[in-house]
């Protein structure tokens, strides 16, 4: 099919050897996760749109997995890529039940979802995934990848389409950064739960990848709960 | 790979720098092209819209009958809504070649699963899922198929519609649209299920129709010839030929 | 007897009509030609003892090594034919060191067992992961170990089946030392106890003099971990072993005189 497009002809740049493929094996579906760790609860929120481009493709998809009562992973990016990882990393933690007699923690889901991706370094699942649960301790945590399986601890963290648009809002509200006269207090998970609304409402309105509600999973040592909420759907 | 007979000759200047008998060596010139194979790059032969929705009772589908090559309407009965058993019905778009070789597949898979006789029959769910890896497995070896397919059916009563593409990318949503479907129709779609989110069998034909002609006046590589496809709990029905109700009147303040 | 067995005796996967692998059980035999080693789990820690058997004093005693370190947190003890050990313990080494490097955690006891069981039961026709094993491993291991569940003591023989016990004795004099472990053995045994205890009892099975240089002793903590006995500690801990009022080759003392010997250390 190249050989139809028209371009100029260089006869010394001509080369005899196939031209590259159109085809692109990713897709960039967009999607934003958000999530905040306190001492004794985690939450995390993605939105529910599925796009490609100008279009939606759903209103209504949830980006949140629940790996176990502990821990959920959330995933935006390239959702074929999405529904295959999140089924391997089912289909793992299931094994790893039976083979170890019991669950997988927070930090082996967390370590373990680092080397699932690294061994597609050459061919990587392009999701950025972000990881929470409560460690051994009962403390909230997050974790959030790159692609290729780096992986970082953190007590907050904004990724996907409105990563980089809500990290440094994040950094503001829930860390208290570049800030004078502030006193650092833990924040309670009210106040979590508001931040984070609040977030998504402002990533709504300046990214289109994002909006027409979120997914939220609050996680403590009670167990997991579901709550959503509405967002802006132009 | 090193090769231990190149070992004993001379090594190259620098790398595609100039060598005895030509200029300079650009990228990709000496390439072994023994070892290349060619996949299915682009579509050929190609099917346009796919139009789903769900209605109270069933979900709905429609597609043209037309498989174009390039800007040529090259095949003019090319049926693309298909009846995989009593609970399945699914849509194709894209690659008409592609789409007829997962059909038999899929027809294969249905006769195999009625050889068994243990009274299972595939599910809608299951057979989207299954489309996912397939897609997904095959977009991986870099030789996708190039379709988008909409399975619609009844999952225990309750309407199912889900889409797969040619990356694996895969959804579930009460209204579905592919091409410039998605476009044109979708939002029409959409529009009616939100002001009645239960149409009736009647309602849901109406919107469809409609949606068809607008496909067919704005999309330059519709047809007007399609089919429809409905499940309901009484069975599927895959109707066709229909005309688009062409309406050329307001043609004449076009010059 | 042999007659009647010969007919299937031969291959690793032909049972015998009255459903026994001879060849299994044969392994399992091979066991009781090797030395006595001792396992112990008490609450603060697990103890492993084993006998070297000095062939020649021209052998360099400390060539023999008995008792390895699995991971920090896992120690075995080997009994048999050495060399099939050293195969096991590899695997043992490769899954513990593969667990963490992809849960970041270390593996349990039990799991790191179950992995070497699955290798120990590899004998037989070969399938798509290669060759087969032509006959099953002729070892017996106990694994040691710390992990969630606190300490831990595993044994597991030539038929892969691992058990978990509160103290074992694998080895030529294992019967005699399982009878004496029973009667010693109570939940609130402190670990130095349980050392004197199993140095005790080796004692009285071992058909050796038992010195510094002829026994192998590793300890097992949740604080200290892997920890391998050094000649003075050995000799520190033999100081606690109340000589043998029996001479050499006598059947192992009664449970009353260990128990007795115990309590005085």
């Amino acid at each position: 099919m190249s050989a139809t497009v028209s371009r100029p002809y260089f006869p010394d740049y001509a080369a005899n050897a196939p031209t590259k493929h159109h085809f692109s094996p990713y897709a960039d579906n967009g999607g934003s996760i958000v999530a905040i760790a306190g001492d004794d609860y985690v939450v995390i929120a993605g939105d529910t749109r599925l796009s490609a481009g100008f279009q939606i493709y759903t209103r209504e998809q949830n980006k949140l997995f629940q790996l176990t009562n502990t821990t959920v992973l959330g995933c935006a990016g390239c959702w074929c890529d999405t529904l295959t990882l999140t089924r391997l990393l089912s289909a793992r933690m299931q094994m790893y039940e039976q083979e170890h007699n019991k669950t997988m923690s927070t930090t082996a889901a967390a370590q373990m979802l680092s080397t699932i991706l690294y061994y597609k370094r050459f061919f990587p699942y392009y999701i950025s995934n972000m990881l929470v649960g409560l460690d051994d301790e009962g403390k909230g945590c997050v974790y959030s990848y790159d692609p290729i399986g780096h992986c970082e601890k953190a007590k907050y963290r904004a990724g996907g389409s409105a990563g980089a648009l809500l990290q440094p809002l994040l950094d503001n509200q829930v860390g208290l950064k570049n800030m004078q006269g502030i006193k650092s207090e833990p924040i309670p998970l009210e106040r979590a739960l508001a931040i984070l609304k609040d977030v998504f409402i402002s990533a709504a309105e300046r990214d289109i990848y994002t909006g027409d509600g979120i997914h939220i999973n609050i996680i403590t040592k009670d167990g997991l709960k579901s709550d959503s909420f509405q967002l802006r759907k132009d | 790979m090193i090769n231990p007979t190149d070992s004993f000759g001379a090594p190259p200047l620098w790398k595609n720098g100039p060598v005895p008998g030509a200029f300079y060596n650009f990228p990709g010139s000496n390439v072994d092209k023994q070892h290349i194979s060619q996949h299915s790059q682009a579509p050929v032969t190609t099917a346009t819209s796919v139009i789903a929705f769900a209605f109270n009772s069933g979900v709905i589908i429609a597609g043209d009958l037309l498989a174009s090559y390039g800007s040529l309407a090259r095949f003019r009965d090319c049926p693309r809504i298909m009846k995989v058993n009593d609970n399945i019905i699914l849509g194709a778009g894209g690659d008409y070649g592609d789409f007829q070789y997962v059909k038999d597949f899929i027809e294969q898979k249905v006769i195999d699963e009625e050889c068994l006789d243990d009274g299972f029959k595939l599910k809608p769910k299951s057979l989207y899922c299954w489309l996912t890896r397939i897609m997904y497995n095959r977009r991986s070896r870099f030789d996708p198929f190039w379709n988008t397919f909409v399975v619609g059916g009844l999952q225990d009563g309750v309407p199912f519609l889900g889409t797969v593409d040619k990356l694996g990318t895969a959804y579930e949503d009460k209204a579905i649209c592919t091409g410039y479907g998605a476009h044109l129709a979708l939002p029409l779609i959409r529009d009616a299920l939100d002001k009645n989110p239960l149409l009736s069998e009647v309602e849901a034909v109406a919107l469809l129709k409609k949606c068809m002609e607008v496909l067919y006046y704005r999309d330059a590589r519709s047809f007007p010839k399609y089919q429809i496809g409905i499940i309901t709990e009484d069975g599927i029905k895959i109707e066709g030929p229909i005309d688009v109700n062409q309406k050329w009147e307001l043609a004449h303040m076009i010059h | 007897m042999f007659l009647t067995r010969s007919e299937y005796d031969r291959g690793v996967n032909t049972f015998s009509p009255e459903g026994r692998l001879f060849q299994v059980e044969y392994a399992i035999e091979a066991i009781k030609l090797g030395s006595t080693a001792i396992g112990i789990c008490t609450r603060e820690g697990v103890v492993l003892a084993v006998e070297k058997r000095i062939t020649s004093p021209l052998m360099e005693p400390t060539t023999i090594e008995k008792i390895v370190e699995v991971d920090k947190h896992i120690g075995c003890v080997v009994s048999g034919l050495m060399a099939d050990s050293r195969t096991m313990i590899d695997r043992a080494r490769v899954e513990c060191q593969n667990h963490w490097f992809v849960y970041n955690e270390r593996m349990t006891v039990e799991s790191c067992a179950q992995a070497v069981s699955n290798l120990a039961i590899q004998f037989g026709d070969s399938d798509d992961d290669g060759a087969a094993m032509s006959r099953p491993f002729g070892v017996a291991i106990l694994f040691a170990g710390i992990d969630e569940k606190g300490p831990q003591l595993y044994h597991m023989d030539p038929s892969g089946t691992f058990v978990q016990f509160d103290a074992k004795a694998i080895g030529s004099g294992s019967e005699g030392a399982q009878q004496s472990l029973q009667e010693v053995y109570h939940r609130s045994m402190t670990l130095a106890e349980a050392t004197t205890a199993s140095l005790t009892i080796l004692k009285q099975v071992m058909e050796e003099k038992l010195n510094s240089t002829n026994v192998e002793v590793m300890t097992m903590t949740p604080k200290g971990l892997y920890h391998m006995f050094t000649k003075e500690d050995v000799e520190e801990a033999l100081k606690n072993v109340a000589p043998l009022e029996h001479s050499r080759g006598d059947t192992p003392a009664t449970g009353s005189g260990v128990q007795a010997k115990t309590s005085s250390a």
